[in-house]
């Protein structure tokens, strides 16, 4: 095990590297100066000597070479550089803004997973059934749903309407964590939305490809209670590929939890990675982007290792 | 743990989360306690108080320094560190500082602001003003209350550039992105990307101001969250209402909306080579485009069509006689295409951003007009950033633009027009403008009212026969406020974005 994971782990290094160069020489090829973006900012026409002037503190005067060699060097030594727009380190920021953006993904993996789990499974014994038909109705509909539209409705109703809640913000959760909780329901809640309809889909499929097994037919034959089959043998087996797509799903939203940052507020890693984007901000960009690849990375491993411990049957080959 | 749940144990769990809101409502909720939360469009891409970093920035700027000069509600400049400003035969200006203070109690003197017009000069300088500065010779210091200010040549304009929201006066020492100012808020903190907290500051020069506690500056960058935000009760004003949404925040009782028709869309040519550097084209295009439709578009009619220079009717600068010399007339368009020597017409590119809806939707009104005077006009659409890009470097033959000007002082349009300037993503590429140049710079040094008034007739005129630019309409700038808001106005015209200025004033009721 310790074998796989380390040569899981150099895969993931050298993958990593090719993926910062790669968004480095990119976003250097993209057209945009940052420093004229920067002093242009209310449409106007900065003073062309200013624009010099900030693109030399900047660095952006050096050949891209140098740039880039200066850049990797400090990767390496763990430093990500500082923003180019207001010399803010973007370690500092990273370290603010990633633990919200997981938040939000654990928050809505969790109630996509509580609620999907159960209801798909219960689909599938109901194979056919009225339960069967609305739970896949349900998902239907979910999936197809844009999280824009649920998030929209959402604010719409419990802000704009009722007045609830707040139509979207963040308050650290030290600060007040009642309010905290509060704001990360309805953001949570759009996202588990589309990634329930996967899970209630996936486990139906999957728990009724089980069923079929022999040895279901053998626990029944041996006079196993069904309730006992179900959790015992039925749920545990089918929820391998179900924990593959949820692992796979969680890596997804890192990067795409983009629209329901920006519609509700919530100061993340996506939103952070727009407006860097937008002020081509090269640092910032490439520190985000090794993040959320770094992340990636770390999810999948562990549901590689989750994998064994579901299924002693999977060994962790090299 | 997931086989442990069944359909009992899954009905609780979701009972409980959704009882957690039932519960809670209300309290969930933000208080207030006296201060005034501000919804921004954006947060300031940096602090550099002397550079041009947008709207929002120049608002946060507002709350914690003050410059020379500013306007009041009507738009009538009005002193602010100075308390008076004059000039001599010589066009050496003088101003009379009053007795100010900085956040930390230190009186503000003369040698705070020629410390600030100096760095701002200076060779490392990337200050919105700096070639204006440049043109100071000399800052005389004769006391601490006065300064004197001598140009290479006379200047009526200095009173207005000083009253820009990007020339807060900073003190002697203090670095470009200092927040230690002598504005009516003392800035308490920042969270980078989110919000901005000042709190009053009790030794203001003005009595009685501020009137609030404090304001808070939350960003909303999605401007329908802005708009619920404000509905809901989360914040008290906002910036940059979507016109989609103007109407409703009218109708909302709760609510008020505050527009001015000032910030304005036009169009700039590549005219470095042709079709477009020919003026008859240019004047073809100007005449070819039906106005109240791209106000319709892109803005749901709350803005007016715009058939000369961005001067509103109020200016002791607007021109009667020149107001409909673009008026739409597509066979006149037709016939100067073709004494330009495009009988059939032409195909060109047309540069704008799939961003920003405005600019987008201007640039399709455009190009539908111009196909029906036989030009073919291929839309290029790319991101703001690569749009300003593209822009700097002409990349494109005709392309499209929103803009405000400086000042509702005619000179504010330089930097549009002014094709001695050097290339810009805000102004047409490569156009020479040798009159209207000379006529600006006529207009800066000329003091009497009467004679820049015919100064700036002419320039009109060379503008509406030379085509720098074609304007297209202007656009209600609008601010969404709590009906217990009072006090904050939305700065005539040009001086939309000056509109911070009224954040001193501004009380909830």
């Amino acid at each position: 095990m310790a074998r796989y994971i380390g040569q899981r782990v150099l895969v993931a290094l050298v993958l990593i590297w090719l993926v910062s160069t790669l968004v480095f020489m990119v976003l250097h090829l993209v057209p945009g100066d940052p420093a004229e973006l920067l002093l242009a900012s209310g449409n106007t026409a900065p003073d062309p000597q200013a624009v010099a002037q900030l693109r030399t503190e900047m660095g952006l005067d050096r050949p891209l070479m140098v740039q880039y060699a200066s850049y990797l060097a400090g990767i390496v030594h763990g430093d990500f550089g500082v923003s180019l727009r207001d010399g803010t380190p973007v370690a500092q920021q990273l370290m603010l803004r990633l633990p919200r953006t997981l938040e939000l993904v654990v928050a809505a993996t969790l109630i996509a997973s509580v609620l999907g789990i159960p209801l798909g499974t219960l689909a599938a014994i109901r194979g056919g059934g009225l339960a069967d038909r609305l739970v896949s109705l349900l998902a239907s509909l979910a999936l197809s749903t844009p999280v824009f539209v649920v998030g929209t409705g959402l604010i719409l109703l419990f802000a704009q309407k009722l007045g609830w809640i707040s139509a979207g913000g963040y308050v650290p959760f030290a600060q007040d964590p009642l309010r905290h909780l509060a704001l990360l329901l309805m953001p949570a809640g759009t996202i588990a939305l589309s990634l329930w309809a996967i899970v209630v889909r996936m486990t139906r499929a999957s728990v009724l490809e089980v069923l079929e097994r022999d040895f279901v037919r053998t626990a029944r034959a041996k006079g196993l209670g069904r309730r006992r089959i179900l959790r015992r043998h039925v749920v545990r087996n089918a929820m391998v590929p179900v924990i593959t797509v949820i692992g796979l799903q969680m890596g997804t939203l890192l990067g795409s939890t983009v629209l329901i940052e920006y519609v509700f507020n919530w100061p993340g890693l996506s939103g952070y990675l727009v407006s860097a984007v937008e002020a081509r901000d090269y640092p910032e960009v490439v520190g985000i982007v090794l993040t959320i690849s770094i992340v990636f990375v770390l999810i999948n491993l562990i549901v590689d290792i989750a994998y064994a411990v579901l299924d002693p049957r999977v060994k962790l080959a090299a | 743990m997931t086989d442990r749940l069944n359909r009992r144990g899954f009905l609780a769990a979701s009972l409980a989360t959704g009882g957690l809101v039932l519960a809670a409502p209300g309290a969930l909720r933000a208080a207030t306690g006296g201060t005034l939360r501000f919804g921004l469009s954006a947060y300031p891409p940096s602090f550099d108080m002397w550079a041009s970093t947008g709207t929002a920035a120049a608002t946060v700027k507002l709350m914690i320094h003050r410059g020379l000069l500013g306007y009041d509600d009507k738009g009538q400049l009005t002193g602010e560190l100075a308390e008076s400003w004059d000039v001599d035969k010589d066009g050496v200006w003088t101003f009379k500082l009053r007795k100010a203070t900085w956040h930390d109690g230190s009186p503000v003197t003369s040698a705070d602001v020629k410390y600030s017009i100096e760095q701002m000069a200076a060779p490392d300088s990337t200050a919105y003003y700096r070639g204006q500065m440049g043109t100071i010779t000399k800052i005389d210091t004769p006391d601490d209350l006065t300064v004197k200010l001598t140009t290479k040549a006379p200047t009526a304009t200095i009173p207005v550039w000083f009253a820009h929201y990007n020339m807060p006066i900073l003190k002697k020492g203090e670095p470009r992105t200092s927040t230690l100012g002598a504005g009516p808020f003392k800035f308490v903190k920042a969270e980078r990307g989110q919000k901005i907290s000042v709190t009053a500051y009790d030794k203001f020069y003005r009595q009685g101001e501020p009137k609030v506690k404090g304001i808070d500056a939350i960003v909303y960058s999605d401007e329908n969250l802005r708009v619920a935000a404000l509905e809901a009760g989360d914040v008290d004003i906002i910036e940059y209402v979507p016109w989609a949404a103007m109407d409703r925040i009218e109708k909302n009782g709760k609510l008020k909306l505050d527009t001015v028709p000032g910030p304005f869309m036009y169009l700039t040519f590549n005219g470095s080579k042709p079709p477009f550097d020919n003026p008859l084209v240019r004047q073809a295009v100007a005449i070819a485009i039906k106005r109240s439709d791209v106000v319709a578009a892109a803005f749901y009619g709350h803005g007016a069509p715009l058939n000369h220079l961005p001067i509103d009717k109020s200016s002791p600068y607007y021109n009667a006689d020149l107001a409909d010399s673009w008026k739409y007339d597509m066979q006149k368009a037709k016939d100067l295409l073709a004494k330009a020597g495009h009988p059939n017409g032409f195909s060109c590119t047309m540069l704008s951003t799939a961003q920003y809806g405005m600019h987008q939707q201007t640039a399709e009104v455009s190009q539908a007009y111009l196909s029906m005077i036989g030009i073919n006009v291929k839309l290029d659409l790319p991101d703001w950033s690569t749009r300003v890009e593209k822009g700097n470097k002409g990349e494109y033959d005709i392309a499209v633009m929103g803009t405000a000007a400086d000042s509702n002082d005619p000179d504010g349009l330089a930097t549009v027009l002014d094709g001695s300037q050097g290339p810009s993503f805000n102004r047409s590429y490569k156009l020479p403008t040798p009159e209207i140049t000379k006529l600006l710079q006529q207009g800066r040094e000329t003091f009497d009212k009467d004679a820049r008034k015919k100064i700036y007739h002419e320039m009109e005129a060379q503008v509406m026969k030379t085509v720098p630019a074609v304007f297209l309409c202007s656009r209600s700038q609008g601010y969404g406020l709590a009906e217990n808001v009072a006090g904050f106005v939305n700065l005539p015209g040009q001086l939309t974005f000056y509109s911070g200025l009224t954040l001193s004033e501004t009380a909830l009721g």
